[in-house]
């Protein structure tokens, strides 16, 4: 199949936009379709031209129309105010917070624009490693308190959910360092 | 010093040097990573005040780096600040007059760390040749001290924040740059551009307007940032680069086999008419530019250094043009200085290469 665009080149990608509830399906070379992201070249980033991928996502006829928009605009970050519809929309976050406001929904989102990866296996900062390392320990602390009830050794239970306590408050200050060896 | 001396002696910038792995067909590696602080809007929605804020604390941290100069967008004349995009030391973006936005240049500006960009911080490493590694360990050589001043945003399951989902988690984006002459000429690209796609990455242009591949000059980058250490990622890259220089090698031999007098043919007259057109467009001179590249690269014409065509590339673009011209251009008059350039430049190389008949 020939490109819909420059009718030279063989056409490798499907572009689908949805306008008023009609689906147009256009085949295009992939130099057409890199035109029809919002930004170009290296610096922009955005490979996948993201919106493409994530404009389905409140589909189903009539949403745009009839729907009650605060039913329809998912979680909203608490921080900076962007509803998940809107990020959606646009591809783009607004802040920080937005990942803990839109947490649930955002594997789903990773899966589609991260080709299948929704976890990070990179790089942690210095400053982090004590962090996950502290969350870790409550993990394994909560999970054997769980087995102290089990046993009904409820003393040794109290004990755990003292240093889980403990190891709490020092992650919301920010700290993580110290408590874990 | 002639007016081009003066020109090249403050317009060239290392990466285009002719040295590194691979240097014939890779022009040049660059990595980025994308890192953003705790509670700070992105740059897309972030206040006035905000952005300041940030400004400042990244300007501070950098206070003990040797070697950096912090430069504030909005000190730079437009005019410049299109010359370092030219040079691809700042992103089109980070030029736009109605943002605010800084760049921290190193002296050798191998590195820059863009400021209020897309994200908070990019940094980004520009080297010759194919080095991905060594950009890569520079870049986070740079990024552990940032951070050991900044409150970077990261999260346990998602990894480094950025402000679009395509950068998340390593925020790593590694590119090379690839001249792929032959396996243009063959039409293979866009068999090939498909086959990368497959792997998760991409091929696209690297230089004009959209994605045309200006003078076969391809870039060859990672797409996924999630899900993948930074290793990974670089030696995926890597390897898909080194199949790439392969394949144009074939495709090289191929021409020399079945067409030899045709690809001579082709490289000498593209040598002559960039040694003599007094007009040259941008499209033209860049297809010229890579026939000639080629005819060096396997033989064909002596005597003109690799590194002279990486500048050429750069410097026949609007900005460096009109540095160059000393004044603003229309786009008429860019042609005629594109060709006095190009003409002046090479025949610089020729007198000083000797052995001329």
């Amino acid at each position: 199949m020939i490109c819909d665009n420059c009718h030279e080149r063989p056409a490798s990608v499907v572009v689908t936009q949805s306008k008023n509830g009609k689906t147009e399906e256009r085949h295009l070379c992939d130099v057409c379709a890199a035109h029809f992201q919002p930004f170009q070249g290296d610096f922009g980033g955005d490979p996948l031209g993201i919106q493409q991928f994530l404009q389905n996502w409140f589909a189903g006829p009539g949403v745009f129309q009839n729907a009650q928009p605060q039913v329809e605009s998912g979680p909203e970050c608490q921080n900076c105010g962007l509803t998940f519809r809107r990020f959606i929309e646009r591809g783009k976050f607004g802040c920080p917070e937005c990942y803990s406001a839109f947490r649930k929904e955002l594997p789903e989102v990773f899966n589609k624009v991260q080709g299948g990866h929704t976890k990070h296996e990179g790089k942690v900062p210095a400053s982090y490693s004590g962090r996950i390392a502290a969350e870790r320990k409550i993990k394994d602390l909560r999970r054997q308190m769980k087995e102290a009830i089990n046993q009904e050794d409820f003393e040794h239970a109290a004990q755990l959910r003292d240093e889980v306590r403990e190891l709490e408050r020092s992650l919301e200050e920010g700290g993580g360092h110290d408590v874990v060896d | 010093m002639s007016s081009i001396e003066n020109f090249l002696k403050n317009a060239v910038t290392p990466w285009m040097g002719p040295k590194g792995e691979y240097s014939n067909i890779v022009m040049s590696t660059r990595v980025r990573l994308a890192r953003n602080m705790k509670g700070f809007r992105f740059p897309l929605d972030f206040s006035r005040e905000e952005a300041e804020e940030v400004e400042q604390k990244v300007a501070a941290a950098l206070e003990g780096m040797d070697d950096f100069s912090y430069i504030p967008m909005e000190s730079v004349p437009a005019i410049q600040r299109q010359a370092l995009v030219e040079k691809h030391l700042i992103s089109p973006q980070l030029a736009d007059p109605e943002r605010p936005g800084s760049v921290a240049l190193s002296g050798d500006e191998s590195v820059s760390i863009m400021v209020n960009e897309e994200d908070h911080i990019r940094i980004q490493v520009i080297y010759p040749g194919l080095h991905l590694m060594e950009a890569y360990d520079r870049a986070d050589e740079i990024d552990n001290r940032l951070e050991e001043a900044l409150p970077y945003a990261f999260d346990g399951d998602f990894g480094y924040i950025t402000s679009c989902p395509t950068n998340t988690g390593t925020g790593l984006r590694a590119s090379v740059m690839l001249h792929l002459p032959a396996l243009s000429i063959t039409s293979n690209m866009a068999r090939i551009a498909q086959a990368v796609a497959r792997l998760g990455m991409t091929v696209r242009g690297s230089y004009g307007e959209g994605s045309d591949a200006l003078g076969n000059v391809y870039q060859v980058s990672n797409q996924m940032t999630l899900g993948k250490s930074e290793r990974d990622i670089l030696m995926d890259l890597r390897d898909l680069t080194e199949r790439l220089i392969e394949q144009e090698e074939r495709a090289r031999r191929a021409l020399r086999e079945h067409s030899p007098m045709k690809l001579e043919d082709r490289v000498w007259r593209s040598y002559g008419i960039l040694t003599n057109a007094r007009v040259l467009a941008t499209d033209e001179a860049a297809n010229r530019l890579s026939d000639v590249r080629l005819g060096i690269d396997m033989g064909i014409i002596p005597d003109v250094d690799l590194s002279v065509l990486n500048e050429l590339m750069i410097f026949m673009q609007p900005a460096f043009l009109q540095q160059y011209a000393g004044e603003t251009l229309q786009p008429g008059e860019r042609d005629v200085f594109r060709a006095k350039l190009i003409r002046e430049r090479i025949g610089m190389e020729r007198g000083s290469g000797g052995a001329e008949d």
